[in-house]
């Protein structure tokens, strides 16, 4: 077995990388501790390497804490559901990534055969109509709108009558970022989801996001369902611990990773190598 | 918020009751202000590197008279923190020269087109004519986005939506301005980072091309430890001169850009609170430092 003094030195360590990853504190101490129980039972060998053994140990033990997490995909998920338009809200804070993601996800859907419309529901910004619009001319897909200042919920209702009399498979609404901490504008986001109905409430997560993902996580939820997560920018960051963070947190499946500013620049998560990657175990079997 | 909070002012607070530190409570008041900071998205090393300079410190003198040895300690901390984020007082801002020319660089989505807006309101209200360029040919709808923040101001802008080329925006954009007699142009850019080469190389260009005055980082405080090295990697292609701190309306401590500001050794003088364009102001170091420790 392991020595006590072994485990707390290898503990130590890992706390450090999760940290230095932006796990956030918390997060990364349920981790540490979760590992703990994993590592007291480890046999290690007497002799020879020690670290492949203490190292697959930390894999599982991670692997577990995920383990409830349910893996998603969209297609299979609308048809289950089989409704018509299905109707995917995008929500989260400023500067994330959600309409940039829209795009993307519209382009994945529509090169498997699928039609979309968008609601353009950030009435808000500046430039945030033109922004779709300049994403509709560019893929073909309609984008209903209203005036800046008007209520984003009645946008949302406009697409999805449009969507209904159209036969559009699937309704994306586009609603403004909003920090957790405006009261007001999450109580907007509560409402325009019930108006919503969305049969996929997507969270869009920055993956260079730090310990205030925890925050935005704990608060969001107060407010407004969140069925699955989409984290953006991971171009920037591939080791970004931030989806450990809120996979932990929210308990909700990821169901794609953006990768570039490009439309192609989408790909699917997958927590085992995610986990590899994050302590550097790549080459692990 | 509040129990994931606070460890450094529950710290103070344990300083304060106690009347001298022994040995223990100096271990236990550096072990609280490391974990303050690591949940402030202080990088790893740095938090160690700070709590020892802050230790040696203490241990190398007597406190002064008249001056217990808690309060010397507390004093050797928020002293530490704010000499690196600058010292009391409030943030320089001043345009040398007519027209001064501003660059703003930063990561994609940080908020660098909506803080030229708030700048260009700041230095408007300050009674300078201040101009608008938007030299991003990435996201869709970033002209009009300048635009329509622009015409809420009521100040020259130049944007071209044909156009693919950034340098020759710029180029274009100052001859423009120059002709406008403003006395602050601002040009804002397309988000980039560090593993995007080209539109590194792209930012280079626009640099050697306009050769601003100064290049003003937007960081969004809501970002880990990529604040720093984000920082450091723009750092590498053009000399970052100043940080503007976005999204301070969250509840994140700031402390990646404390980072930012120590690989740089640039300062943060403008502070972005919201998305309307008032929401701004300058830097405050106490402030910045009594919120990074949950004061
Ligand atoms: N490198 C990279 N950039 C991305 C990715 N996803 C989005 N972006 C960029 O991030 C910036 C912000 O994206 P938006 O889609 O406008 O973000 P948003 O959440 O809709 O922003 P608001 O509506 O203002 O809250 C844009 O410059 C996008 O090109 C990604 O996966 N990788
Ligand atoms: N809550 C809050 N939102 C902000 C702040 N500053 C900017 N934003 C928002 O952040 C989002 C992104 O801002 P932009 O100005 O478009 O960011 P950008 O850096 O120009 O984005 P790209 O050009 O795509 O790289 C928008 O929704 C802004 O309204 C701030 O201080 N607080
Ligand atoms: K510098
Ligand atoms: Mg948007
Ligand atoms: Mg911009």
């Amino acid at each position: 077995e392991l020595g006590e003094k072994e485990i707390e030195e290898v503990l130590n360590d890992l706390m450090n990388e999760l940290l230095e990853y932006d796990v956030a504190f918390e997060s990364a101490e349920q981790v540490i501790n979760a590992i703990r129980s994993g590592l007291i039972k480890v046999r290690a060998p007497r002799f020879g390497d020690k670290t492949a053994v203490v190292n697959s140990a930390i894999y599982e033990a991670m692997l577990d804490l995920l383990r409830d997490i349910p893996d998603m995909d969209l297609i299979q998920d609308m048809q289950t559901k089989g409704k018509r338009p299905y109707i995917m809200m995008y929500l989260g804070p400023n500067g994330y990534g959600k309409t940039t993601t829209i795009a993307k996800v519209t382009k994945y859907l529509m090169d498997r055969r699928f039609s979309v419309v968008w609601a353009a529901a950030d009435t808000f910004r500046a430039g945030a109509i033109e922004q779709l619009e300049g994403h509709s001319e560019k893929l073909g897909v309609k984008v209903i709108k209203h005036q800046y200042g008007a209520d984003p919920a009645a946008v949302v209702y406009d697409a999805v009558q449009h969507a209904q009399s159209k036969r559009i498979d699937v309704v994306m609404i586009d609603t403004a970022g909003r920090m957790h901490t405006d009261k007001n504008l999450m109580e907007e986001i509560r409402k325009i989801h019930k108006v919503a109905t969305p049969d996929l409430s997507v969270f869009v997560a920055d993956a260079m996001m730090g310990n205030e993902a925890l925050e935005i996580a704990r608060t969001y939820v107060k407010y407004v369902p969140i069925n699955a997560l989409i984290m953006t920018k991971v171009d920037a960051y591939p080791k970004g611990g931030s989806v450990l963070t809120l996979l932990m947190e929210l308990k909700r499946p990821i169901l794609f990773m953006g990768t570039g500013q490009g439309y192609d620049d989408l790909q699917k998560f997958d927590k085992s190598s995610f986990i590899k990657q994050l302590l550097g175990m790549e080459g692990m079997q | 918020m509040k129990d994931l909070t606070d460890s450094l002012s529950k710290l103070v607070d344990k300083i304060r009751g106690a009347s001298h530190i022994d040995e223990e409570t100096l271990k236990e008041v550096l072990k609280d202000l490391q974990r303050a900071l690591l949940k402030a998205d202080v990088d790893v090393k740095l938090v160690y590197e700070l709590t020892k300079s802050i230790e040696e410190e203490y241990r190398k003198e007597e406190p002064p008279s008249g001056i217990s040895s808690k309060d010397y300690l507390l004093y050797l901390i928020y002293n530490k923190l704010i000499s690196i984020m600058g010292g009391e007082t409030e943030a320089k801002v001043e345009l040398t020269k007519r027209p001064y020319v501003i660059l703003l660089v930063g990561t994609e989505g940080s908020g660098k087109t909506t803080s030229a807006g708030k700048m260009a309101y700041w230095f408007s209200r300050k009674g300078y004519r201040v101009g608008l360029i938007e030299t991003d040919t990435v996201r869709p709808g970033a002209h009009d986005q300048l635009r329509q923040l622009a015409e809420k101001l009521n100040i020259p802008f130049h944007v071209d939506p044909n156009s693919k080329d950034a340098v020759d925006i710029a180029l274009k954009g100052l001859e423009k301005m120059r002709k406008e007699k403003v006395d602050l142009i601002i040009i804002d850019t397309a988000g980039r980072h560090r593993n995007e080469e080209e539109l590194m190389k792209e930012i280079k260009e626009i640099y050697n091309a306009v050769t601003p005055d100064e290049v003003v980082l937007v960081i969004d405080s809501t970002m880990g430890k990529q604040a720093a090295a984000q920082a450091e990697a723009f750092n590498r292609n053009v000399p970052i001169n100043s940080i503007f701190l976005t999204k301070m309306d969250s509840t994140s401590r700031g402390g990646g850009a404390l980072a930012s500001v120590v690989r740089t050794g640039a300062k943060i003088k403008f502070v972005g609170s919201g998305e309307y364009l008032e929401d701004v102001e300058l830097f405050n170091a106490k402030k910045f430092v009594q919120r990074l420790l949950g004061m």
